[in-house]
């Protein structure tokens, strides 16, 4: 597989390009950008973040552990207080909350470590220190006889160079 | 009123150039500034030595005054570190673009200031070395904190802050230590292709980082309104008259936002001089934040005056005299500090000209900090130092041990301010940027 790099200043020309390759029918598509932006986003359809379920599971997993601990130590070592229950459920909530919070997100950020960054560890040898400067770069992988038309695609798009890359 | 006619960035590399020129190597002035704050740390760490080897006896603490200026301390810190989260996780979700230019400085002031409160409890326990008694830790007793304890509740809510508060520091800045990275050429290379963990900026690392991003705004937002809510409950589950009242949870709250918000503007406006970033941080962003002052100052003036009706209107004498005390009695002099300092000094502010004179503001916010520690002392040392029995009345006056470990706690906060300036870009320059896209996208001017 080739690889062509077009480089763009403006998120918006690298979205339109994004929607104009993959309507030309390239898949295979990756961007570096300077910004977060909802339009190249939205552009490359790529759906929900699985973290959102990592974020739920580290809440559940925190909120439970704590009523469990409370509870299982208020066991432990029973003192009656006043002839009331061993087991609070109203003050354990508290304790309950923290750790839902905690747990929650030290998933979220265990899920950005792998997700944004072990698994996209490889496979950036078009990577240019400007495009944590003012560049935009769209990165399409193609076969050879391909290369014509996604370099005219990003120039049409606004790149302001189209180079092919070796990797 | 005169248009604010400061600078405006005009390419995305100017902005990386702006900020990123903070990291360059220090001044003399810079270096004398942190051996200054650092020589207080050192000072203060003989005293709290001093403190371990002789006892608490070398404070001010006795019957029936038994907490003082280190809790007191440690709820300002608490309070201090309400900002960061404030601005950066509740103002995020109610997408107040506003916040972009001052979230770094403040997420930072919330780290330091989170790990300074966090000490406090440890100092005020003497034998510092026992702090694990708190910690639901197997031992061959069976013994386990009693978790029906505010205090055992304030442990967890601390940390449960502090470590949530490092994780959304850290990963806002993972963008920025990329292009840190990209930029150096000295050792800090290294530690910034460390630190930035492979950021190359794609696609993925946006999706997941921005959902990250999300995630723990949503998770910090009731995390913050919950922590000085826990905190107050020290105080507010006692039986202590001026303590024992349903107020407490969001008149804490609403303080620690009002102090941290004050300690902002009291970090960032220097930093504006020193580093020539009027472009960034704008009269715009004081005026803004001289509006969220006047709100909190607001509700915590309401919160002093209602204090003092609920004092009367119960009709229950050891609450009157209480407040009776505080207003008049022996440390009357704190409270009328308080009162002048949080709800008198900001009353200028309702005008657009204070709140865009940045000297002023600046001037206000440090009154606000005294203020506000002196707002957690009346509480403290007022409430315990009077209570039912008049035969168990008493006084407290801190000792020189006590002050000079408060003063090193304001050393190590500048300290490490000063050092994070020179290592990590004090404005998120990828929300800077991506509001000057949307504004030329717009056809604005500046951010």
């Amino acid at each position: 597989m080739a690889q062509v790099l077009g480089v763009m200043t403006s998120p918006y020309d690298l979205a339109a390009a994004v929607r104009d390759l993959k309507g030309a029918g390239f898949r295979e598509l990756e961007i570096y950008s300077p910004v977060p932006s909802h339009e190249i986003e939205e552009a490359l359809d790529r759906g929900p973040s699985p973290i959102r379920l990592l974020t739920l599971i580290g809440c559940l997993t925190g909120v439970s552990f704590a009523y469990f601990m409370q509870i299982w130590v208020a066991y432990d070592w029973p003192l009656v207080i006043g002839g009331k229950p061993f087991a609070s459920i109203v003050p354990d909530t508290i304790i309950g909350f923290e750790l839902n919070i905690l747990l929650g997100g030290l998933f979220t950020v265990l899920g950005l470590m792998f997700f944004g960054m072990w698994k996209t560890r490889k496979g950036h040898d078009a990577y240019q220190p400007g495009f944590s400067g003012n560049l935009f770069g769209c990165l399409v992988a193609c076969h050879g006889d391909q290369i014509p038309r996604a370099q005219e695609v990003l120039r049409r798009a606004g790149s302001s160079e189209v180079r092919v890359v070796e990797g | 009123m005169a248009a604010i006619t400061e600078p405006v960035p005009q390419s995305p590399n100017q902005i990386n150039d702006d900020i990123l020129r903070v990291l360059e190597p220090p001044t003399p002035i810079y270096v004398l500034m942190v051996l200054f704050f650092a020589t207080l740390v050192g000072i203060g760490l003989v005293a709290f030595l001093y403190q371990t080897y002789w006892g608490l006896g070398v404070t001010g603490l006795t019957h029936p005054v038994m907490w003082g200026v280190y809790i007191t301390t440690f709820v300002f810190w608490v309070g201090i570190a309400h900002a960061g989260t404030l601005i950066s996780a509740i103002l995020f979700l109610f997408r107040a673009k506003w916040r972009n230019a001052v979230n770094r400085g403040a997420e930072a002031m919330t780290v330091f200031a989170v790990l300074i409160a966090a000490m406090f409890p440890l100092i005020h326990i003497g034998r510092v070395y026992k702090f694990y008694f708190m910690v639901p830790y197997p031992n061959q007793r069976g013994l386990w904190p009693n978790f029906k304890s505010p205090l055992v509740w304030d442990l967890f809510a601390i940390n449960t802050y502090m470590i949530t508060s490092i994780m959304f520091f850290y990963v806002g800045l993972i963008p920025d230590l990329g292009a840190a990275r990209d930029r150096v050429r000295d050792w800090r290379r290294y530690l910034y292709r460390a630190l930035s963990l492979g950021w190359r900026g794609s696609s993925e690392q946006w999706r997941h980082w921005s959902r990250t991003v999300l995630h723990l705004s949503g998770l910090s937002t009731p995390l913050v309104l919950s922590v000085h809510s826990v905190v107050s409950w020290d105080f507010a589950t006692s039986m202590v008259p001026g303590w024992h009242t349903t107020i407490f949870g969001p008149y804490f709250v609403a303080g620690a936002i009002f102090s941290g918000i004050a300690m902002v503007i009291s970090v960032l406006v220097p930093v504006r001089r020193a580093f020539h970033l009027e472009a960034y941080l704008r009269k715009e962003h004081f005026d803004n934040m001289g509006k969220l002052i006047l709100l909190t100052s607001s509700i915590v003036g309401y919160s002093y005056g209602m204090e003092y009706f609920m004092a009367w209107y119960s009709a229950n004498p050891y609450e009157q005299m209480s407040f009776w005390w505080r207003g008049f009695g022996y440390h009357s002099t704190s409270t009328w500090i308080m009162i002048s300092c949080n709800v008198l000094s900001p009353l200028p502010l309702w005008f657009k000209w204070c709140r865009t004179n940045v000297l002023w503001i600046w001037i206000t916010s440090i009154f606000i900090n005294i203020g506000m520690w002196f707002e957690r002392y009346v509480i403290i040392m007022t409430g315990l130092s009077h209570e039912y029995d008049p035969a168990a009345w008493g006084y407290y006056v801190p000792s020189v041990t006590e002050l000079t470990i408060l003063a090193a706690s304001f050393g190590l906060f500048l300290t490490m301010f000063t050092v994070f300036l020179r290592l990590a870009p004090v404005i998120a320059i990828q929300e800077i940027k991506e509001l000057w896209y949307e504004d030329r996208a717009h056809g604005g001017g500046h951010h």
